[in-house]
Formats: C-alpha cells, sequence, structure tokens
C-alpha cells in the first residue's frame, strides 16, 4: 500500500526518481573529480577544467616511475592477503568451537570480544609500538599482518558463528557416524554451509586492511615497507602536493577493492546489516 | 506467524533430548577450547596486553631512555596534567563536537536516502552497490580528494563560492571553515552506509502496521514520524553506536587534510595523542590521552545503549 502504482509519465518522473538521482549525483560526483583530475595532462591538475583534455596517461607513469607506488602497492596486498586467509582460517576454528561446541564460558567470551572490537586503534599503538621495537618487528610485514589478524578477528568470528548456528545438528552427525574426525567434518560439511559468512568476513576483513591508515603510518614507516595509505599520504614535500599523481594512485589503490566489494555486494550488506537483523 | 514458531517450539523443547555421555562432551568441550585457543591467544597478544599496559603506563612515571625507556613508579601526574591542559581540553571539545555534529547529519541524511530508496521500483540494486563505493574507499585518499577540491588556488569548492558571490574564504586554513569542510568529507564517505543499515531495516518492518495506520486515515508525515520511527529505533541505534565509535577515534581525515590545524582547531583526541607518543615521545601522557580516549568511548556507547534502550549485541541463543 506504501509504494503507489505510478502510471503514465509519473512512472519515470517523480519524486523518488528525481531523489535518487540527486543521491547518486551526491556519491558519484566527488568520484568523478577523483578519476577525470587523475587522468588529466599533469599541468592541467591545477586548473578546474571538467574533462580531461587531452586525456593524459603520465600521472600513472609518474606514480610506479616517479614514485614507488608500486611497492606500496605490494606491500599492501601482501600484508592484506595474509592476514585475511589468516583471520579466515583462525577465524572459522574458533568460529566453530564457540557456536556449536559445549563449551563452559563461551558466552562471556563472546561478549569480551564485542567489547574489543569497541576499542580504538589509539589505545593500542604504544605498547605495540614499543614491544614491536623491542623485538625488531618494526617495518616488517608481520608489524602490521598480526595486529590486523588480531583487530579483524573478533567481528569474523561473531560472523562466522552465527552460521554455523544455523547449520542442523543432523548433518554434523551423519559425518561423524561416517567415521570423519572433528577436522574432517569442519571441512567438508560445516564449512561448506558457512560459505556465505566466509565471504562476509573476509571481504570486511580485506576492506579494513587495506584502507587502514594508523598501525601502518606508526609501525612501518620505512619506504619499503609503507603500504598504500601511508605512501599516499606522504606523496610530495611539504610545499607542493603532486594530486595528478596522487589521484592516478588512488584509482589503481580503488579498483580492485571496488571490485570485490561489487562482486561479494550481497555480503557486504549483510555484513553491514547483521547487527541490524539480529538486534 | 508467533503462533506457528511457538508451536514448532514446544515440539523441539518436547522432544527428549539425545543422551550424550559425560565423557565426549568433556571431549568435545577440549576440543573447542583448543580449536578457538590460536584466535584467542593473537587477539589476546594484540589487543588485551597492550590495553592494559596503556593503562599501566598513563599511571607511570615513563622515562625514556637511550634504547628503551623504563617505567619510574605509580603516578596520577599524567592525568592531571591532562586535566589542565588546553590541548587536551580542545581536542575533547573537537571530537565530541565533531562526532555530535557529524552523527546527527549522517544519520538525517541517511534515513532519508534509505527512505527514498525503499520506494524505489527499479535500480535499487545498482543503487546499493554505488553506495558501497564510499564506505571502501581509502579514508586517506578522500581526504587528499576533498583537499584538492578545497584547494585555494585551483580548487573546484573555491570556484563554486565565488560564483555565488562568497569571495575566496581559505577553506582549510581558517577554523571554521576547516572544520565544516572536514566534516563535509566525513559525510560524503559515511552516510551511505548509515542509509544501508537503516535501509534494511525499514525493509524488515512489518508491511500490516502500516495498512492499520492508513486504514485510520493517518498522514505520510505522522505514520513516519509515529509508526515507521519507533519502529525503527534498534536499527538506528545500532548506526549512531557504529558511528559515534569511529568518529570518536577520529584520525585519518584531520591529519592528512589539515594534521590537526590551523593551530589546534581540528585537533582529535587521537591526533593528540599520537603527537604526544610519537613526536614528543611524551609516552606517559600520550598514554593518559589514549587511554582516556578509550574509556571515553565506552561511556559513548552505554549512553547511545541508554538513550535507545536498545540490546544491541544480544542474542538469544
Amino acid at each position: 500500500m506504501r509504494n503507489r502504482k505510478r502510471v503514465g509519465w509519473h512512472r519515470y518522473v517523480n519524486g523518488v526518481v528525481l531523489a535518487t538521482i540527486v543521491t547518486a549525483l551526491f556519491v558519484i560526483l566527488p568520484l568523478y573529480w577523483l578519476i577525470a583530475s587523475s587522468f588529466k595532462a599533469p599541468l592541467d591538475v591545477g586548473t578546474t577544467q571538467l574533462f580531461p583534455n587531452p586525456i593524459s596517461g603520465a600521472n600513472y607513469s609518474q606514480a610506479f616511475k616517479g614514485y614507488d607506488f608500486g611497492i606500496y602497492f605490494r606491500n599492501s596486498l601482501i600484508v592484506t592477503i595474509v592476514a585475511t586467509a589468516l583471520v579466515l582460517i583462525l577465524g572459522t576454528m574458533a568460529g566453530y568451537a564457540l557456536g556449536r561446541l559445549p563449551m563452559r564460558g563461551k558466552f562471556t567470551t563472546l561478549v569480551i570480544l564485542l567489547m574489543i572490537s569497541v576499542f580504538p586503534e589509539v589505545a593500542v599503538i604504544a605498547p605495540l609500538f614499543l614491544l614491536m621495537k623491542e623485538i625488531g618487528w618494526l617495518n616488517s610485514y608481520q608489524a602490521l599482518i598480526l595486529p590486523y589478524t588480531a583487530f579483524n578477528l573478533p567481528f569474523a568470528i561473531w560472523i562466522l558463528r552465527n552460521y554455523m548456528l544455523g547449520i542442523p545438528k543432523e548433518m554434523e552427525e551423519t559425518g561423524r557416524i561416517d567415521g570423519a574426525g572433528p577436522l574432517r567434518t569442519v571441512w567438508s560439511i560445516v564449512l561448506p554451509q558457512a560459505l556465505p559468512g566466509l565471504f562476509t568476513a573476509g571481504i570486511f576483513c580485506f576492506t579494513a586492511c587495506w584502507t587502514e591508515f594508523l598501525m601502518a603510518l606508526t609501525f612501518n614507516d620505512a619506504n619499503n615497507f609503507r603500504t598504500i595509505p601511508v605512501g599516499i599520504s606522504d606523496f610530495g614535500g611539504n610545499f607542493q602536493v603532486p594530486y595528478g599523481t596522487i589521484f592516478a594512485a588512488s584509482v589503481v589503490a580503488v579498483v580492485p577493492i571496488g571490485i570485490l566489494v561489487f562482486i561479494f555486494r550481497k555480503f557486504v550488506i549483510s555484513g553491514l546489516t547483521s547487527g541490524a537483523v539480529k538486534g | 506467524m508467533t503462533a506457528v514458531s511457538s508451536a514448532s517450539d514446544l515440539v523441539t523443547t518436547a522432544a527428549p533430548p539425545v543422551p550424550r555421555p559425560d565423557i565426549n562432551r568433556k571431549r568435545l568441550a577440549r576440543m573447542g577450547w583448543g580449536f578457538s585457543a590460536p584466535a584467542l591467544i593473537v587477539i589476546a597478544a594484540v589487543t588485551i596486553f597492550p590495553i592494559v599496559y596503556s593503562v599501566v603506563m598513563s599511571l607511570n612515571t615513563v622515562t625514556v631512555t637511550g634504547n628503551g625507556f623504563s617505567l619510574d613508579g605509580f603516578t596520577f601526574s599524567n592525568y592531571n596534567l591532562l586535566v589542565h591542559s588546553s590541548l587536551w581540553r580542545s581536542a575533547l571539545f573537537f571530537t565530541v563536537y565533531y562526532t555530535v555534529v557529524t552523527v546527527i547529519v549522517e544519520l538525517v541524511l541517511g534515513t532519508c536516502i534509505a527512505l527514498v530508496l525503499e520506494r524505489l521500483v527499479a535500480g535499487r540494486g545498482w543503487m546499493m552497490a554505488l553506495l558501497l563505493i564510499p564506505w571502501s574507499m581509502i579514508t586517506v585518499i578522500n581526504a587528499e580528494l576533498w583537499a584538492y577540491i578545497y584547494n585555494g588556488t585551483y580548487g573546484v569548492a573555491d570556484s563554486i563560492l565565488n560564483a555565488f558571490g562568497l569571495g575566496h574564504p581559505v577553506i582549510l586554513g581558517t577554523p571554521t571553515p576547516a572544520i565544516i569542510g572536514l566534516m563535509i568529507a566525513d559525510i560524503w564517505k559515511t552516510t551511505p552506509f548509515v542509509a544501508i543499515i537503516v535501509l534494511a531495516g525499514l525493509v524488515m518492518l512489518p508491511g500490516d502496521v502500516y495498512e492499520a495506520a492508513e486504514m485510520d486515515g493517518a498522514s505520510g508525515w505522522y505514520t513516519f514520524w509515529h509508526v515507521t520511527l519507533p519502529l525503527l529505533r534498534p536499527t538506528i541505534a545500532l548506526a549512531v553506536m557504529f558511528r559515534v565509535l569511529q568518529a570518536f577515534g577520529l584520525f585519518d581525515l584531520p591529519y592528512v587534510m589539515t594534521n590537526g590545524g590551523p593551530g589546534t582547531a581540528t585537533q582529535s583526541l587521537s591526533i593528540l595523542a599520537f603527537h604526544a607518543l610519537f613526536q614528543n615521545l611524551a609516552f606517559g601522557p600520550g598514554a593518559a590521552v589514549a587511554t582516556s580516549t578509550a574509556l571515553l568511548v565506552l561511556l559513548g556507547c552505554l549512553a547511545t545503549l541508554r538513550v535507545f534502550r536498545a540490546q544491541v549485541g544480544q542474542e538469544g541463543n
């Protein structure tokens, strides 16, 4: 009843459609500006030219040749992929245990996990920095992989646990009767059922690692170990900011995550709203 | 619906539980802790231990020595310093002000967008995909993009303001415009996130309530205010909570766009802690700023829960 049927031209031109277009423009215009500026000739970046004319790839080659964007991209890729893999492996094991096994104190554990995920990063960076300095981990991959894994695990465990809860007990029992060991049961019976949860946890972890800035800035400041956000924030000197190069690098940095989020959008939305559904 | 589900509940509770030998149960519990141990150890090592250590540091005189640091005894002076520091007070004020304004604007705008999208007949999937782009954007890139837009010589915002006869304000170099500029960048990035959460809540609202409201002759506005909004309360509480948490830890955006300036106009608590820790090597006071920020975040969460009286995160097992 709320969505009245519209007839004639009102189907195409009405308040809802107009408001949708305004919303779309609100999102698209800054993005357009980012992409358009990245394709401008370096001198045109310092103007308000609306369309890149001529279209130039100079900023892109400058990002990779003049700056070490290739290194940053590689570092981000390594850190993000390893951390995401670890989160999924450890998160599946813990999510399975906390969801399905008769452990005493598991609800307390889950509540503590929820509280940890609330803590701001700034509360942990000083001790972690001193600790890593002590054991010589500053400027290394593990300096980011370990914290990223830890910070993304609580959400992954919650999501995976919720999926594990929904798997009928009989399926698992069938496996056990057939003589499958516990690991085998998880691998071939529970895991396929929890696949949507793995997608959701995975895409969230990937996005969080790809965009994280504060820890990357604090722990890995050497040029060889910088990730994309730290690298981009440090392009150029204090007086002149090479926006063209920055935007070319930005487009390259945004594309992989954009594609992933687009492919897995169903799971992203289910992750974003998992609290809303349960609350 | 309720009748059906309660009936099935009755059936399951009436069925006798499969008797399991106690030994098996114990074995499974041990296995469970074995399975969770790797994850829990990693989490404890990287979050719980440092949080505790932050508190310890903030309550100690920390002396930085040649190749490390030492804790020189219990003191409350770090917190004392904080309370009497105008830097901390202005950072606290800025962070709270920024959080309140952005969260309210994002909530109102996000709810409007959600209400529009809910009525959208075609293309809702595409709009959702579009809304996810700002969410997945690296904040540093967002900051660089808006700094470019606000640039005084070739920024497009400058041309637009000038076209409206507002002259050439130095956006990121003047306190109030800088704060508004940061807020706009934040609103662009996070409103879509709020809209998606609210939309998910809207879609799940029961349709019969609306039919009843319509039969009673309630106007659209009245329905929204007295039916939709109260039903949406848990969803909105969740969105507010996420956003308050995020906004209170504000770091990336002002660090890149203004580095806390002009002066200390956009210096958030996180930036203050970062400067104290890693530029002045004042680990005691820095830890005090960090710890008090974490504490305030927790209090903020509790306050949000109080206001909305919703049980976020509480689930039936």
